[in-house]
């Protein structure tokens, strides 16, 4: 039993430390060594002792202890053993260093060791074991020259030294000059024939890359004989050497010989490890596996020895076992419950498990464990973006930071996925110039910063504007380099996407094209150019483009999809229909959007008939609400297929089911920015029309007019228009038509509809029992614009312009005119009542000023009396008075105050009545007050229901995908916006079919009367339902007939 | 270049303001603003206060545009009742009242020689040209259907014609459609000349610029703004940057920028050589339907109208 003995001070005692039994507290065995002033030699002793036993950290701590401030004091003169612990732990860091694959953790072990080799030069320069060390380290730093200088200075002093020799021979193999490498092997040999059986290796391993395979194979059998006498635990070191030299052959065959000499279970578990370590790092992570197992199956506890439980979970994550990779790792973190590497591997393993939240436990852990480390932080960061935006944002800026801090390039993928989740965010200033930290140099500057401009191009082919190659080739040609490193691409498309969202979409679609340029199967690049094309109406150019997307694949079904919706607004059904099919084949069904698209054609298909089969139409809607009920199933949170089942719930009339779905939709809508559901609204704002709630319908209208169409779709102003009329309210509903039309010109349709109102309001003018002279004047220059615009009509329905029936019109012109000639005459018989009235007043006037004259006359004489009268009692007074003075002064007394107190106190009370009065007053104002801020609030609170925009339904964003560094999903979901446009069912066709729907609409606005419901495009108009009843209503009747009937009254009236 | 706001009217009509134009100065008075709107009104401004010099009545239904005569004297204004009223600016008194049914009325601008006025016809798919001597209709410049117009192509009411815009050498007119076609006529001769094609969405506003006369420049529905050679039939340039449709256009004196109002509720400033906008006014809070540079002369001016009811004065520098 190998033992060691460490004097007592101040006695002849000994401490006996038997070297198989060391304490586990390496303290312990310090404050002994301490205690009895050991000499040096001892501690290094036993330091080695624990490093061969597998415990590391008790190795440092003796050393560290070992080469501290005290014992320096304490052992001044010491100067080798001093050395010797120095050197030990610049081996041991530089063993550290290399065999850490993370740059950062790898520099600092290495910097470690130099300070400790430093640290034993400054104790003796020429000391060449410090020399070798050094060489040792520069070797694993790659540094090869350096090495080669230190192992140099060493040979130089003593050109026999064999641990110089054996490196310089390393140095040299390293660089490939195996024959060198050779030579220096043979004269360490040669010097030192007992040397360890390394350099036999050494040598046949120069053979072997020399090509003379037969004499390698000589010189290593040698060896081998040769190494048999050694002690396996040698050969375990000496495989050390070799395998952080990279030589893993030599470690293969030098463990195996260890495994065949030993039958100790700890040296069996290391030989097993190290032979598991060595294929591992070869990729042969079956072999690997198997000696990591047998590695682990010496070990009683993994507290003894915990690396092959490490390397064993790495295999098995390799090789996708994922649970029992888990429980090695979790073994591991049983020993080491602050690795931070163990961390995130788990956390990793709980990311391909599906438990997020484990996962994430993990990932927290090891960011807090190590709040330095900056992979952690992206791991932690990336994990999180799916499930919380904000917090993964902050991950990744600090791991930005860290990197940067280290002075470390951050990869693109980081910035990448910083840009959009700044973009999602909606700051798209930090997005961009993310992005473009992300992308730096490159040709593409030029165009973002507008510095290249794309040639001319003819006009009359603006049919290729978005596949328009020439700038490249222009740039080309004159000398430039057109580069786009693939790794970039990502980044770049995504840029192009924030600056669609910015709407620079000109140099978007440059750098779309420069994609495409580079790279012409980047689908998602041709999509994005169709969908700009699409949103210019350029429909040729953007089905074009979808072609090329699907030349690349034709299966794709984004590409598919959006095919399908540019057929239908190319009003092509039949192959819309087939288009989106496909694409649903393709998906497998799965595609939400693909089942959503089929749902909303079904819709169409339902309303779009003019003259409606019932049994058809009852099928097509039955089929949308099952497809949109489909999508529901496998997404319960998917906006648009709820807009789109509350459709058909208010075509069915279920209004108050449908108001419940629109505005939680709506609600929930509005906290994605990539998210736009004016249609929702519009629903919305319909259900309240259809319920006869026209206040809040108008709020609705008008609050999406302003909020997702910059006030210019004139459809909505029509059903603004159309709410105005309901509500009988006449000018309102003429001045939304006329920004309708100033905004829609070529609408005919439109006119008509002013023209219908400025009827309307002028017979409901001439029916009312009173009306001023000013009043029927309007009427009369309402109803010459009106004749106006009908005659206009009628003239233009000879040029085809519009679907108009000529009849109708001229109908309408005749009821018009004829309404005008009553209305002239009720203009004269109202003048002719003003003027009778005018008279009447002013005879009235003449005689009430009559009266007043008399009045005044009578008052005057009546003051003239009086004032005679009081002149009279004057003078009787004072005729009185002086009789009385006379008395007076013959009573020599007077009172004469009394009277005017008396007037004084009159005034008084007039004062106070005053202030009463004005009292009252103030109160009634106040009251006023009071009313009107009640009535503010009202409309504050009525604001608000419009405005919320609060996403308080998080998990209806079921829609929202992870981004994970691509936004390319997102042309999905913008796709999917569409839908829910469809579904809404607004769009081009709507014009095309204007045509057909004027028609209902027309006849609607004419039948004028309570129930009409001017307009059922099957746009946006969920509600039709009602306005079917009502046509059936109005059905027998013929266009305007009524009206006919109500001015036959009114003509009896007259 | 740089805008700088000077003077912004609130309330400067009744209803939304839908058309500007500058009338030039006469020997009696400086060059004035003109203003049309929805509350069928025609409003005279005077520079920089934008001070009231009158309101003229006498439309109906809406004034959609204001064209001035070079002479300063006279001015036009069309509205959706499809009249055109030309009227004397100082005495508001009617010189003459313009229609050619079943054509409606949109934009109109009168020829650099004063001649002549154009009047975008709408569904005529027409431009019709008036002898501002006798006002007479002297040429009606129809748009030929295109070639090769596809059967599903409904109707001429695709070339539904909203603007028009005289060469600054009075030999070229150019107007634009509701389908984003331009199309150039020879005005001398009344013919036909080419199309101009990039656009698909309502061409609302074009003019050309003063300084080079093939140049054209163009903003429409789409959010993009297009510069064309009209006489090479080629597309010089596209401008994006508009969140929303480009209502009106109007180049600078200097033909080194242009102006563009957009129902995104701005006004933007573009430099030409640069493509690209170089200043945002976000002043308006509704649809800005109309700009319009002060011809020649310093300091220059430039006059936004919107639907916010307000007109607003830049100095442009």
């Amino acid at each position: 039993m190998a033992c060691v003995y460490i004097p007592v001070q101040n006695s002849e005692e000994e401490v006996m430390v038997v070297l198989d039994q060391l304490p586990k507290e390496a303290t312990d065995i310090i404050d002994i060594l301490k205690a009895e002033q050991a000499s040096l030699d001892l501690w290094l002793i036993i330091a080695r002792e624990y490093f061969k036993q597998g415990k590391l950290d008790q190795f440092r701590q003796i050393l560290e202890e070992g080469s501290g401030a005290e014992i320096d004091e304490y052992y001044s003169d010491v100067r080798y053993e001093r050395i010797a612990i120095l050197n030990a732990l610049g081996a041991y860091y530089t063993y550290l260093g290399k065999i850490e694959t993370k740059q950062r953790e790898k520099e600092e072990h290495f910097i470690l060791a130099t300070q400790f080799y430093n640290k034993a030069s400054r104790i003796d320069i020429h000391e060449a074991s410090t020399w070798v060390g050094k060489g040792q380290l520069l070797l694993a730093k790659g540094e090869v020259d350096q090495a080669f200088s230190a192992f140099k200075i060493v040979l130089d002093g003593d050109r026999d030294n064999v641990p110089a020799l054996l490196g310089q021979a390393c140095v040299e193999f390293n660089r490939g000059h195996y024959s060198d490498s050779l030579e220096l092997y043979k004269r360490a040999l040669q010097i030192h024939p007992d040397c360890p059986a390394a350099v036999g290796l050494g040598i046949g391993l120069c053979c072997y890359k020399m090509g003379q395979f037969d004499k390698a194979r000589q010189v290593f059998e040698r060896v081998l004989q040769a190494n048999y006498p050694y002690c396996a635990m040698a050969s375990n070191y000496l495989e050390n050497h070799f395998f952080y030299t990279g030589q893993h052959f030599l470690v293969e065959q030098l463990t195996e010989t260890a495994l065949a000499v030993t039958n100790h279970g700890p040296t069996k578990s290391h030989s097993y490890y190290n032979l598991a370590r060595s294929y591992h790092s070869k990729g042969d992570y079956d072999k690997a596996g198997v000696y990591y197992m047998a590695s682990v199956k010496e070990i009683s506890k993994p507290h003894e020895f915990v690396s092959p439980y490490y390397g064993l979970g790495q295999v098995q994550l390799k090789m996708g076992y994922l649970r029992s990779s888990l429980s090695n790792f979790e073994k591991v973190l049983e020993v080491y419950p602050d690795n931070s590497d163990t961390l995130k591997v788990l956390g990793h393993i709980y990311v391909q498990l599906g438990q997020t939240e484990k996962a994430l436990e993990f990932m927290r852990k090891a960011t807090k464990v190590d709040p330095n480390d900056s992979q952690a932080f992206l791991d932690l960061g990336e994990l999180l973006i799916s499930s919380d935006a904000g917090a993964a944002l902050d991950c990744l800026k600090t791991a930005h930071n860290l990197l940067k801090k280290e002075g470390q390039e951050v990869p693109i993928e980081v910035l990448n996925n910083l840009g959009v989740l700044h973009f999602e965010r909606g700051e798209f200033e930090l997005a961009q110039q993310t992005f473009r930290d992300a992308l730096g140099d490159g040709i593409w500057l030029a165009f973002i910063d507008g510095k290249e401009n794309p040639p001319s191009i003819d006009a009359n082919a603006t049919i290729s504007q978005y596949k328009d190659m020439g700038i490249f080739h222009h740039l080309e040609k004159e000398g430039h380099l057109v580069e786009l490193p693939w790794d970039k691409v990502t980044a770049l498309f995504n840029l192009a996407r924030l600056l669609e969202q910015l709407h620079i979409t000109e140099t978007a679609s440059i750098l779309y094209r420069l994609i495409l340029f580079k790279y012409p199967d980047y689908v998602d690049a041709y999509l994005r150019l169709a969908a700009l094309a699409k949103a210019r109406n350029n429909f040729q150019l953007s089905i074009e483009l979808v072609n090329d997307a699907l030349k690349v694949n034709n299966k794709c079904p984004n590409a598919l999809l959006m095919l399908g919706d540019l057929e239908l607004k190319n009003d092509d059904w039949v192959k819309a229909k087939e288009t989106l099919r496909a694409a649903s084949e393709a998906t497998e069904g799965k595609d939400s959007y693909a089942t959503l698209s089929l749902g909303n054609w079904n819709y169409f298909a339902a309303i779009r008939n003019e003259k409606r089969n019932p049994k058809l139409e009852a099928t097509h809607l039955e089929k949308s609400k099952e497809l949109y009920t489909k999508v529901l199933s496998q997404h319960s949170a998917n906006l648009y297929a709820a807009n789109g089942a509350g459709v058909v719930f208010a075509e069915k009339g279920h209004f108050d089911v449908s108001k419940d779905i629109f505005t939680q939709v709506q609600e929930a809508a509005s906290g994605n920015i990539f998210v736009q559901m004016p249609d929702v609204w519009i629903n919305l704002a319909h259900v309240y029309f259809a319920q006869g709630n026209f206040a809040l319908a108008v709020k609705m209208y008008q609050n999406c007019l302003r909020k997702f169409f910059n006030n210019t779709d004139s459809q909505i102003l029509l059903y603004l228009a159309r709410t105005h009329y309901e509500a009988e309210q006449w000018q309102d509903c003429k001045k939304s038509l006329l920004r309708a039309i100033h905004l829609a010109p070529s609408n005919y349709t439109l006119r008509f509809d002013a023209g219908v109102v400025m009827q309307k309001f002028s017979a409901s003018t001439l029916q009312k029992p009173k009306k001023s002279v000013d009043e029927v004047r309007s009427t009369v220059s309402e109803l010459e614009n009106a004749v106006r615009l009908f005659r206009q009509l009628s003239a233009a329905s000879s040029l085809h312009i519009h679907g108009f029936d000529e009849k109708k019109i001229d109908t309408h012109v005749e009821y018009c005119s004829h309404l005008l000639d009553a209305a002239r005459v009720h203009f004269k018989a109202a003048e002719h009542e003003e003027q009778k009235i005018k008279h009447k007043q002013e005879v009235a006037r003449q005689l009430a000023l009559a009266e007043e004259a008399r009045r005044k006359a009578e008052e005057q004489r009546k003051f003239q009396l009086e004032r005679r009268m009081q002149e009279d009692e004057l003078k009787r007074v004072r005729q009185q008075e002086e009789q009385f003075e006379r008395i007076k002064e013959q009573w020599k007394s007077s009172t004469p105050g009394s009277k005017r107190r008396e007037r004084s106190e009159m005034d008084d009370e007039e004062g106070g009545h005053g202030e009463k009065r004005r009292r009252k007053g103030g109160k009634r104002r106040k009251k006023d007050k009071h009313s009107r801020s009640r009535y503010e609030t009202e409309g504050a609170e009525a604001e608000m229901m419009d405005d919320q925009e609060e996403p308080e339904y998080e998990d209806a964003n079921m829609n929202y995908r992870e981004p994970m560094g691509q936004m390319n999903e997102q042309d999905e979901e913008e796709n999917v916006q569409d839908p829910l446009a469809a579904a809404g069912l607004e769009d081009s066709d709507a014009e095309e079919e204007a045509a057909l729907s004027t028609a209902r609409r027309r006849r609607a606005f004419s039948e004028s009367d309570d129930d009409e419901q001017p307009e059922h495009q099957p746009e946006s108009s969920p509600v039709r339902e009602n306005s079917a009843e009502l046509q059936s209503d109005g059905e027998g009747r013929e266009g305007g007939g009524d009206k006919l009937d109500g001015d036959a009254a009114l003509d009896d009236e007259d | 270049m740089k805008l700088a706001g000077l003077k912004s009217i609130e309330d400067a009509h009744d209803e939304s303001v839908w058309a500007v134009t500058w009338v030039p100065a006469t020997e009696s008075r400086p060059s004035l603003l003109l203003t049309g709107s929805l509350d069928e009104t025609v409003r005279l401004w005077q520079p920089d206060e934008l001070v009231n010099r009158g309101k003229m009545t006498g439309h109906c239904l809406g004034v959609a545009s204001v064209a001035a005569h070079p002479s300063g004297r006279i001015a036009a204004s069309a509205s959706l009742d499809s009249f055109v009223r030309v009227f004397d600016v100082d005495t508001n008194n009617t010189v003459a009242s313009l229609e050619a049914p079943p054509s409606e009325v949109w934009q109109l601008r009168f020829n650099p020689q004063g001649t002549m006025l154009a009047v975008a016809g709408g569904g005529s798919a027409s431009v019709k040209v008036w002898d501002t001597a006798t006002w007479d209709i002297v040429a009606t410049l129809s748009i030929p259907r295109p070639e090769g117009t596809k059967p599903t192509d409904k109707s001429s009411s695709k070339k539904f014609v909203l603007s028009v815009a005289w060469s600054p050498d009075g030999r070229r007119i150019a107007c634009g459609s509701m389908d984003g076609t331009v199309s150039v006529f020879d005005a001398d001769r009344a013919k036909f000349l080419h199309h101009l094609e990039g656009h698909f969405m309502p061409v609302r506003s074009l003019v050309f610029s003063p300084v080079e006369p093939r140049l054209l420049f163009t903003g429409s529905d789409d959010t993009h703004v297009h510069m064309y050679d009209a006489e090479g039939k080629t597309l010089v340039g596209a401008m994006s940057g508009h969140a929303g449709w480009v209502l009106s256009v109007d180049v600078s004196s200097d033909g080194a920028a242009v102006a563009t109002g957009s129902s995104d509720r701005t006004v933007r400033l573009w430099d030409i050589s640069m493509r690209g906008a170089v200043q945002t006014m976000s002043n308006h809070t509704d649809q800005v339907w109309g700009v319009a540079f002060r011809p020649g002369g310093m300091p220059g001016r430039l006059a936004s109208v919107s639907d916010d009811k307000s007109i607003s004065l830049y100095d442009y520098s």
